[in-house]
C-alpha cells in the first residue's frame, strides 16, 4: 500500500468513524477494516473521540417542554417496563412520577382515613358510647373532607382533564371544577399570604378568590370556588393578610385558560 | 464489568429496578444528542422513549463494552432515521447509520463528562470543529459537509482525520480510556 492510496484510506476511515459516510463508501470501507490492520488501527484510534462527541450534547435535563416533561417521559417508559416486568423486580423508591402537589393532596386523603381509624381503636367501648353521636359528625365531615380530596386527586391526574402550565405549577380544569397545583413556593413576607384571582369571560378585571399559604414543602394544591368553565384568566399574588380586592403586587403568574 | 454491564445483565432478566437506574444515568445523553441532532424538543423527547423501550424490549442489542458509548450511537442512529424520514434527498446522500454492535474491540473513554469534552472540543481549530460537529451532529455526508462549507472533499477528510486525533489527544490528557 503506497503513502497516497494509505492517506486517503485513513482520511475515509475517519470519516467513516465519525458516521459521515453515505452507504455504499461505508460498506467499503466496512469490508477494508476486516482486513487492513493499519486502518483498524486507525479507526479503533479514533471511535472513542467520535463517541466522546455524544457526551458534548448531554442534556442537564430532559424535558423543556414545561416543569414535568422530563418526568412524563419516564413515566410513559417505567408504565411500559413495570408492566413487563419480572415478578417482584420492583423500582426503586424514587421521585415523583406524579407532580409534588398530586402526592400532598393524596397524603391529605390517608391522613383524614388514619385519623378517623385511630381515633375510633383507641376509644374503649364507655368512651365510644358516650362518643358515638360526635365521632359520627366527626366522621361525616370527614367523609365529605376525604371525597372532596378524593376528586381533587382524581382531577389532578385524570388524563382527560385541562393543564395550563406556568413556571412552578399549572391551573388544571376537569369539568367545572379549578385548581391551581404549585410547588416550590416561597413563603410570603410576614404578614402576608398568596391571594388567587379570577377573571370571567367577557370581564374587564380579575375578582379576588381564596387566600392561601404554602406547606413547608412549598407544595399549595388550591381548589378555586368557580364555575371552571367561566373563566377565562386565573392569577396569584401576594396580597396582604386577609387579602384584597384588587391585585396589590405584581402576580406571581397570569394563566390564560378560556 | 462496570455499572452499565452490570444493570444490564438484569435488565436482561426483565428487572425494572435495573431499568431505572440506567434510565437515570443516560437520558440526558440520548435526549441531548436527539435534541442537537433534530432541533426539536417533541422530537428529541419521541427518540429518548424509544431508545429506552428498545434497550428494555432488546437488551441484548448491548453485549459488552462501554455502554455510554453504545447508547449514544442507538440515540444518533435512531435520531438519523427521523432526519432520514423528513429529508427530500435521495438515501444515498444521507450517511449510513454508526455501528452499534461493532465486531470491533470496543474502546471508548472512561468517566466522560459533557464539559470536558466541549472544552476539548474548544481547542479544536475551528474548522475541524466546525466539520466534525456538522459531520456528527448534522447527519450529513462528507460530500455534503463539503457542499455545505465551500470546501474541497479531500481537504474535509483531511481535516475530519486530523480533529479527530486531536480531540482523542485533548481528551487523553484528561480522561482515561
Amino acid at each position: 500500500m503506497n503513502s497516497a492510496h494509505n492517506d486517503e484510506l485513513m482520511d475515509l476511515t475517519a470519516a467513516y468513524a465519525l458516521g459521515a459516510l453515505p452507504p455504499q463508501d461505508a460498506a467499503i470501507v466496512r469490508d477494508h477494516l476486516r482486513t487492513c490492520a493499519e486502518c483498524r488501527a486507525e479507526y479503533d484510534a479514533l471511535r472513542p473521540a467520535v463517541d466522546a462527541l455524544a457526551q458534548s450534547a448531554q442534556a442537564c435535563r430532559t424535558g423543556e417542554n414545561g416543569p414535568h416533561a422530563s418526568d412524563l417521559i419516564k413515566a410513559r417508559v417505567m408504565r411500559t417496563v413495570r408492566q413487563e416486568a419480572a415478578p417482584g423486580s420492583t423500582s426503586r423508591p424514587r421521585p415523583m412520577l406524579w407532580p409534588a402537589y398530586v402526592v400532598a393532596a393524596a397524603s391529605v386523603v390517608l391522613a383524614i382515613g388514619t385519623a378517623v381509624a385511630n381515633s375510633i381503636l383507641s376509644s374503649n367501648l364507655h368512651q365510644a358510647q358516650s362518643q358515638i353521636a360526635l365521632l359520627s359528625g366527626e366522621l361525616q365531615v370527614a367523609n365529605r373532607n376525604a371525597a372532596v380530596q378524593r376528586q381533587m386527586v382524581a382531577d389532578l391526574m385524570s388524563k382527560d382533564a385541562q393543564r395550563f402550565a406556568f413556571s412552578d405549577g399549572e391551573v388544571v380544569r376537569r369539568g367545572d371544577r379549578m385548581y391551581i397545583a404549585m410547588h416550590a413556593m416561597h413563603p410570603p413576607p410576614k404578614g402576608h399570604v398568596y391571594q388567587a384571582w379570577t377573571e370571567e369571560n367577557g370581564a374587564k378585571t380579575m375578582a379576588p378568590s381564596v387566600t392561601f399559604m404554602p406547606d413547608r414543602t412549598g407544595v399549595a394544591v388550591i381548589s378555586l370556588p368557580v364555575n371552571a368553565s367561566a373563566i377565562q384568566y386565573v392569577a396569584v399574588s401576594v396580597e396582604p393578610e386577609g387579602g384584597s380586592k384588587q391585585p396589590t403586587t405584581k402576580p406571581e403568574f397570569v394563566v390564560k385558560t378560556g | 464489568m462496570d455499572d452499565a454491564s452490570a444493570l444490564m445483565a438484569r435488565v436482561r432478566k426483565r428487572d425494572a429496578a435495573a431499568f431505572e437506574e440506567i434510565y437515570d444515568a443516560y437520558h440526558r445523553l440520548v435526549y441531548g444528542v436527539a435534541l442537537r441532532m433534530l432541533d426539536d424538543v417533541s422530537a428529541a423527547e419521541d427518540v429518548t422513549q424509544a431508545v429506552f423501550l428498545k434497550v428494555w424490549s432488546s437488551p441484548e442489542g448491548f453485549t459488552s463494552g462501554n455502554f455510554g458509548a453504545w447508547i449514544g450511537r442507538v440515540a444518533r442512529n435512531r435520531a438519523l432515521d427521523i432526519i432520514r424520514s423528513r429529508a427530500a434527498r435521495p438515501t444515498s446522500e444521507l450517511p449510513e447509520a454508526m455501528p452499534a454492535e461493532d465486531a470491533l474491540e470496543d474502546v471508548a473513554f472512561a468517566n466522560l463528562d459533557a464539559e470536558k469534552v466541549r472544552r476539548a472540543l474548544a481547542r479544536l481549530p475551528a474548522e475541524q470543529r466546525d466539520l466534525i460537529e456538522l459531520g456528527f451532529f448534522g447527519g450529513i455526508t462528507h460530500e455534503e459537509l463539503a457542499r455545505r462549507t465551500s470546501t474541497p472533499l479531500g481537504t474535509v477528510k483531511t481535516r475530519i482525520r486530523s480533529g479527530l486525533h486531536r480531540l482523542r489527544s485533548e481528551l487523553n490528557g484528561v480522561v482515561t480510556i
